[in-house]
């Protein structure tokens, strides 16, 4: 078997290399500047999620009533402080933490299970219609509405929110998967895997999963951007993550009552969200022109 | 026709039963006995165990659910505790500002968003298009609140145009529209992205049918061609696609209602779940989700009803 293998690679090698080189994803997704721009804003944005603890120049909890609501420029405060005077920097700092791993654990979860879903609905056929029934209902129902039963159920708080917006994201990524899958199970190679007697885990694992990569990133990229808006919403309404515990909603709602008085404490949080949703977003849609043949000219 | 509407009827009662159950199941788990509650803080064991037999709470489950379904089809969602008012007088009073202020929103967004939609479309690759697409992408990425609170600092605050708080009065007052202006602009404002990016497809995919070609060449203007050939073909995915995005709509709804203080039913919802108000929060969460899988049906069998390639299916 594994001569056989070795002698299929030597026989392809030539093959590929007489091909003219393709350029890297990466290089294809840079080529447009504005998707440039939306990759440099992704990496940095999370780099300072990743590294707030260190980036922040002060305690998030560290408060100097001196300085409350003190407007941005004020000595040592580039952009202010907020009602209580805590360092609006560090404040954002680990909000956009706190935020971007809501989004990420919400993106996670739901996308595992909805991948789970997709890959059983389209490798049984026996119950994919059941499966996908079931997904239609989940469908029908607004993210909004299974934030508020969970807050309702579980008490508001991050849980809440990461539970709720991993349910409405299962139908979604289940769908998408199904799609793909079905694409690709048509194949000669799955044919040919299966006619090895591969077991049904392993040909899911290791020739289906990884041929379906391209449009789940893509996917996950677009509804990172949805899930931080969504997930923000709902800590604005106080039935996610709560004070005085940073995030990004969180902050925005508490600066609301202030509004008249420190514009900044509500704004700048609001034009944080702003920007981590628009790059995702930009991004995602790059990303999908870059990894969609039929949409590259 | 009568057909596809009774099917879809059919299906809709296991859904609507599945939420009723959720929202029945929901007052099992939470930490509150609706007995001691309403017993009080100094009533007698016996007391509150003659409250749980006269509300059924001494009962098997699966018959508490009959009794409550029982209870609920005769307008009964329980009392608040919070203020001892019956769930549904409260949740009544709330829904028409809610169904007001959505109707306000939808009345200038989708216009506007169908105009860009089709200039953007008709002009593929302009500096228009890669405007308007520019402007649909940016547009999905504000967070609600943000316009809102932006829009109540500037005009409301600062400007002093536009009451920010509460609702004034039904629409047909003066006061109705002004109060229901910054809520309804906030929340169109966030739809306009989302109907202008579908109505874009929509017109582009119907510029290139044969259809279209046919009526420029017998020599029709070109604003026949894309208003009344063009056009009026693309709204029929149009308008099912503004319809399943009412979920959305919805959610921008909870929030705005939150900002301004608008008496609508996602205020009441998220007020009573901080508030631990369960049979309030329970519900509007059923009322909320009833209302929308209503308006998933009639999406649904609106989208037969205009589209006649479609009743064959």
């Amino acid at each position: 078997m594994a001569s056989i293998n070795s002698a299929a690679a030597a026989a392809a090698t030539p093959v590929a290399a007489s091909m003219p080189k393709r350029p890297g994803m990466l290089k294809r997704l840079l080529r447009e500047p504005v998707a440039a721009i939306a990759f440099v804003l992704v990496v940095l944005l999370i780099g300072a999620a990743v590294f707030a603890p260190w980036l922040a120049p002060t305690d998030p909890f560290d408060n100097d009533l001196a300085n409350a609501m003190a407007v941005p420029g004020t000595d040592g405060l580039l952009l202010g402080a907020d009602s209580q005077g805590r360092n609006m920097i560090t404040r954002l700092l680990h909000g956009l933490r706190i935020t971007m791993m809501m989004g990420m654990a919400s993106v996670l979860l739901g996308g595992l299970a909805g991948a789970l879903v997709g890959f059983t609905a389209a490798f049984y056929n026996r119950i994919d219609g059941l499966l996908m029934r079931l997904m239609d209902v989940l469908l029908s129902f607004p993210a909004i509405l299974f934030g508020l039963a969970i807050a309702a159920i579980f008490g508001p708080g991050v849980p809440a929110v990461v539970l709720a917006l991993s349910v409405a994201t299962v139908p979604l990524m289940a769908r998408i998967v199904r799609g793909a899958a079905l694409v690709v199970m048509r194949m000669d190679y799955i044919e040919a895997a299966r006619s090895t007697g591969m077991g049904d885990v392993r040909l899911i694992l290791h020739h289906l999963a990884p041929n379906c990569l391209s449009p789940i990133f893509v996917f996950a990229t677009l509804r990172f951007g949805q899930v931080i808006l969504l997930g923000s919403a709902l800590s604005f309404l106080g039935l996610g993550a709560q004070p005085p515990l940073a995030e990004l909603g969180a902050m925005a709602s508490e600066g609301r009552n202030f509004l008249f008085f420190a514009p900044h404490i509500a704004v700048i949080p609001c034009v944080l969200i702003f920007v981590v949703v628009l790059a995702f977003n930009v991004l995602g849609d790059a990303l999908r022109d870059a990894l969609d043949p039929r949409l590259r000219s | 026709m009568l057909r596809h509407v009774l099917q879809r009827l059919l299906t809709t009662i296991p859904v609507m039963l599945g939420v009723l159950l959720i929202g029945f199941l929901l007052m099992q788990v939470v930490p509150t006995d609706p007995a001691i509650v309403r017993a009080g803080p100094t009533a007698t064991v016996e007391l509150v165990n003659e409250i749980r037999r006269e509300l059924g709470l001494d009962q098997p489950l699966y018959v508490q659910f009959g009794i409550y379904l029982w209870k609920l089809l005769q307008g009964d969602l329980g009392v608040s505790i919070i203020n001892n008012v019956a769930v549904t007088q409260e949740l009544s009073g709330t829904i028409g500002p809610t169904l007001e202020l959505m109707f306000a929103s939808l009345f200038w967004s989708i216009p506007i968003g169908i105009a860009l939609g089709t200039i953007a479309a008709y002009w593929r690759g302009s500096v228009l298009d890669r405007a308007v697409t520019a402007f649909s992408v940016a547009g999905g990425s504000v967070p609600v609140f943000f316009l809102g609170l932006m829009l109540i600092w500037y005009v409301g605050f600062q400007w002093q145009l536009l009451p920010f708080t509460g609702r004034g009065g039904p629409l047909w007052t003066l006061e109705g529209w002004q109060s229901v202006a910054l809520p309804a602009l906030t929340l169109g404002g966030t739809f306009i992205a989302p109907v202008a990016r579908m109505t874009r497809t929509a017109v582009l995919e119907v510029l290139s049918a044969e259809h279209v070609r046919t009526a420029r060449a017998k020599g029709l203007s070109e604003s026949a061609v894309v208003l009344h050939h063009a056009l009026r073909n693309a709204l029929i995915p149009v308008v099912t696609l503004i319809g399943l995005q009412i979920g959305f709509l919805l959610g921008g709804a909870v929030v705005t209602e939150t900002v301004f203080s608008w008496p609508g039913v996602g205020r009441l919802a998220v007020g009573a779940i901080l508030s631990s108000d369960f049979p309030m929060a329970q519900g509007t969460i059923i009322v909320l989700s009833l209302g929308f899988i209503l308006v998933n049906l009639v999406v649904d069998v609106l989208y037969v009803a205009l589209d006649p390639r479609m009743r064959g299916h």
